[in-house]
């Protein structure tokens, strides 16, 4: 009615929030398997199960008794990214690597093992994840494509891919800016590019205001630029799609420059600016690439 | 198919919750009284008896209904005349009791509803000579000696510096009114009241009746029962002067100027007894007085609600299980809470909580809605600064969360203290805010200037407070809570209103600013 009155269309059929959580999220997510898409150890294992790619795991620690001797098992390595399995917006994660003398290094000075066992303990005893109880996952430090250097050079950018019933519907790529202290969240001073699926290109750059065809920190243009890998990308996503209960996932995944693509993180309440990046409606993505099924009756 | 199931299932249910309550406004409205009534009393007047050898009589007034009062449910005995005073200027209706029977014991009861209302008088400075007609209010008689040479210089002493009709008057109103009151049973003459240190409210009355007749204004004794949770034998007496075409009341006794408070009854008129009998035979009386609850709902009191209808809340506040704000304020949580819901879910505010803004908006009624809300403010800012250095030295969260509560409560603590020692009322209504929910409020905000920043965590704040402001806002609307205690179905309204809300996937009214750029707005 509230519509009707005020004559607003929506020909691009742009999901709301509303929408979203009673057709997408409560519908196709049932809420018993969130876990498996919240802590990243569940999801890791699952996938590790299935032999699809994502980090190396090294070691997952869930008591502190245990921080010592799983460190020393992960001190062969030259890299390695220390995360809380259910923390929140990149708090706690740790990017640690070994300098010319092996000492481990993190914002450009040397970590003792004293320092390493704190910051696991505060993982442990729940400090990044709002629970009484969290597990420490330490895994391969993802060594990014050099395709994203092209576009910016700096922080941590990823794939989000949502898929729906096992079918990628929309997707993004979303960079770090000079602004966004090395995250690529959107919400984060982060910007997001629009991908075509069809082609595997990147499209136009959206900032949160603006449309632009290049990076606000790089003025190369961005639009129309192949990805790499992308047909892999889409065939990760749709396998993880397959191996977990849940119909409807944002799918954060990166591209190694050794390993190709790797699967980051499975979200099961992805957000919504994916569709101004786009600049296309979820409903109306829902519709071109799910015509044949009867998903939304 | 299954909406469609679900549709039919919420439309019925409205039915039969809709029509319930209008059969219930219904048989309610029944009750309603014809005006806006401030208090409410069953009165029952028990009167014991024998008679002698020649059966016996007793005379009593019966209360009439007027335009402060309306008398209801009267039931007086079967075997009772009543008869309307003949005399003008006079609405006295006397009952009359007779029986034949010798030598027997009984017991009469006359029992009434009593509604109430105050009622003030505005003065003129100058009052307009009484027409010829009421000169009967003028004259003396052996208890009301008008013309006694001691009224005539009492009411000349008294009066000779007033420069008007109103100032006399209440100069000697003050003279009255400042005798002391005892209570004297027998009946006492204007002019004896001025030789006695104190005197009983027919003394009293006739002296002031003595003196304001003496100075040409027509006035007459009013008699009647003061109605309070008792069984009494004491009735009561004051005065009434004709002043500009109405008889206003005046109560030297209990210091009515002007004014007659609600749960005052009045019987009768005139120098007369509420009360007389064949002499000689044994007789005792009481009167037995039940306040009563009313509901007041728009514009309208009720009573007997538990009568007209079982289904009601009224019983609760009336046998005192909970007291009528303590029930409002828990109805009013639902209906607040579907607002907020309302709130968050359709226009797109976002807000701390969605309890907050409700119990803040209580609180508003304690404190006054701008001070409260700067005190809101106040105390979410004071706290999240005093917890800040808790958070950067690294706890957990939940010991956290106990510190900024202990901090919360020190602060209150501290500022009733502060407001009492140094005379400041608004630090002492600190206290009246929810503890433990201003509490996380505060933590929330504190967490989200770290997370998003300062500019976007007052944003949210701001949009709290429109909540807020709503709730208050629906909080204020008077008759609401009438409403709800006489049709506490409106929760199931609510419920059923929830499911609907609860199934809206419509846009967020905040939503089409965020995706305006892919919507079309063809505004008219």
């Amino acid at each position: 009615m509230f519509y009707k009155l005020f004559q607003i269309q929506n020909p691009k059929g742009v999901m709301g929030i509303n929408r979203r959580n009673l057709e997408l999220v409560y519908r196709h997510n049932h809420r018993k398997h969130y876990r498996l898409a919240d802590d990243k150890v569940l999801t890791k294992q699952l996938l590790e199960a299935h032999k699809i790619a994502t980090a190396t795991t090294y070691a997952v620690i869930r008591k502190t008794g245990n921080i010592k001797r799983k460190w020393e098992q992960c001190k062969q390595y030259d890299a390695v990214a220390i995360k809380p399995a259910n923390g929140c917006g990149g708090d706690g994660i740790k990017i640690l690597k070994k300098d010319s003398e092996g000492n481990f290094r993190s914002g450009g000075r040397v970590w003792t093992d004293t320092e390493v066992y704190k910051h696991i303990t505060s993982i442990v005893s729940g400090f990044f994840s709002m629970n009484s109880l969290d597990s420490c996952l330490i895994e391969k430090c993802i060594v990014p494509h050099p395709f994203f250097a092209e576009i910016y050079n700096a922080g941590v950018p990823d794939f989000r891919v949502i898929t729906l019933k096992g079918t990628p519907i929309m997707a993004m790529l979303r960079m770090p800016t000079s602004e966004s202290d090395g995250k690529a969240n959107l919400h984060q001073k982060g910007v997001g590019i629009g991908i075509h699926m069809g082609k595997g290109v990147l499209t136009q750059v959206y900032d949160g205001k603006r449309y632009t065809h290049h990076h606000p920190d790089n003025p190369n243009p961005v639009y129309g630029k192949e990805i790499p890998y992308w047909e892999e990308i889409l065939t990760l996503s749709e396998k993880t799609a397959e191996i977990f209960p849940l119909d409807y996932l944002g799918i954060d995944i990166v591209i190694d420059e050794a390993e190709g693509p790797q699967i980051m993180e499975v979200n099961v309440r992805p957000g919504l600016g994916i569709q101004l990046v786009n600049r296309c409606g979820l409903q109306q993505s829902i519709n071109e690439n799910l015509i044949t099924s009867n998903l939304l009756s | 198919m299954k909406k469609n199931r679900l549709q039919i299932a919420l439309t019925i249910a409205a039915l039969i919750i809709g029509a319930f309550s209008i059969s219930k406004a219904i048989s309610l409205s029944e009750t309603r009284m014809d005006f806006n009534g401030e208090s409410l009393f069953t009165v029952t007047n028990k009167y014991y008896y024998k008679t002698q050898e020649n059966g016996a009589k007793i005379k009593w007034f019966i209360p009439q209904s007027n335009n402060r009062q309306q008398i209801s449910k009267a039931a007086l005995p079967k075997t009772m005349n009543t008869t309307a005073s003949r005399e003008p200027f006079n609405d006295n209706v006397l009952g009359e009791w007779l029986t034949s029977e010798s030598n027997t014991y009984g017991e009469l009861e006359h029992s009434f509803t009593f509604t109430g209302k105050s009622k003030h008088y505005a003065l003129p400075k100058q009052f307009d000579t009484a027409p010829a007609t009421y000169h009967q209010f003028l004259v003396a008689t052996d208890f009301v000696q008008v013309h006694h040479p001691r009224i005539a210089q009492l009411a000349k002493d008294l009066t000779q510096e007033a420069s008007n009709d109103k100032t006399k008057l209440e100069k000697m109103y003050a003279y009255v009114a400042n005798i002391p009151t005892a209570p004297i049973r027998t009946r006492t003459d204007a002019v004896s009241v001025l030789d006695r240190k104190s005197a009983s409210c027919n003394g009293k009355s006739r002296l002031f009746l003595a003196l304001t007749r003496n100075l040409g204004m027509p006035s007459r004794l009013k008699g009647g029962i003061v109605l309070e949770n008792t069984s009494k034998r004491t009735s009561h007496v004051w005065v009434e002067v004709f002043i500009n075409g109405q008889w206003v009341p005046f109560d030297t006794t209990n210091n009515h100027f002007a004014y007659l408070p609600a749960h005052y009854l009045e019987i009768y008129q005139g120098d007369e007894a509420l009360l007389s009998r064949s002499t000689d035979m044994e007789f005792d009386y009481t009167y037995d007085i039940q306040e009563e609850s009313t509901v007041q709902f728009m514009g309208m009191a009720f009573q007997n609600v538990e009568d007209a209808t079982p289904f009601s809340l009224v019983p609760l506040v009336k046998h005192k299980l909970i007291s009528e704000k303590n029930l409002f304020l828990l109805l009013m949580l639902p209906l607040g809470g579907f607002f907020v819901a309302f709130l968050r879910n359709v226009v797109g505010l976002r807000t701390f909580g969605v309890f907050l803004p409700v119990l803040i908006a209580f609180s508003l009624f304690e404190t006054g809605y701008g001070l409260g809300l700067l005190l809101f403010l106040f105390l979410i800012f004071l706290v999240g600064a005093v917890s800040r250095p808790f958070q950067s030295i690294g706890l957990l969260h939940t010991p956290k969360l106990v510190i900024s509560l202990s901090v919360m409560v020190v602060i209150m603590l501290l500022g009733s203290y502060l407001g009492w020692a140094t005379q400041t009322p608004w630090l002492s209504a600190l206290t009246f805010f929810p503890i433990i929910i201003l509490t996380i409020s505060a933590e929330k905000f504190s967490n989200l200037i770290v997370e998003d920043g300062f500019g976007k965590a007052s944003g949210i704040l701001f949009q709290t407070l429109i909540a807020v402001s709503f709730c208050y806002l629906i909080l204020s609307v008077k008759s609401l809570g009438a409403v709800l205690m006489l049709f506490p179905e409106v929760i199931l309204f609510i419920i059923l209103g929830s499911i609907l809300l609860g199934r809206y996937v419509g846009f967020r009214w905040t939503e089409l600013i965020r995706f305006k750029p892919l919507l079309d707005f063809k505004t008219i």
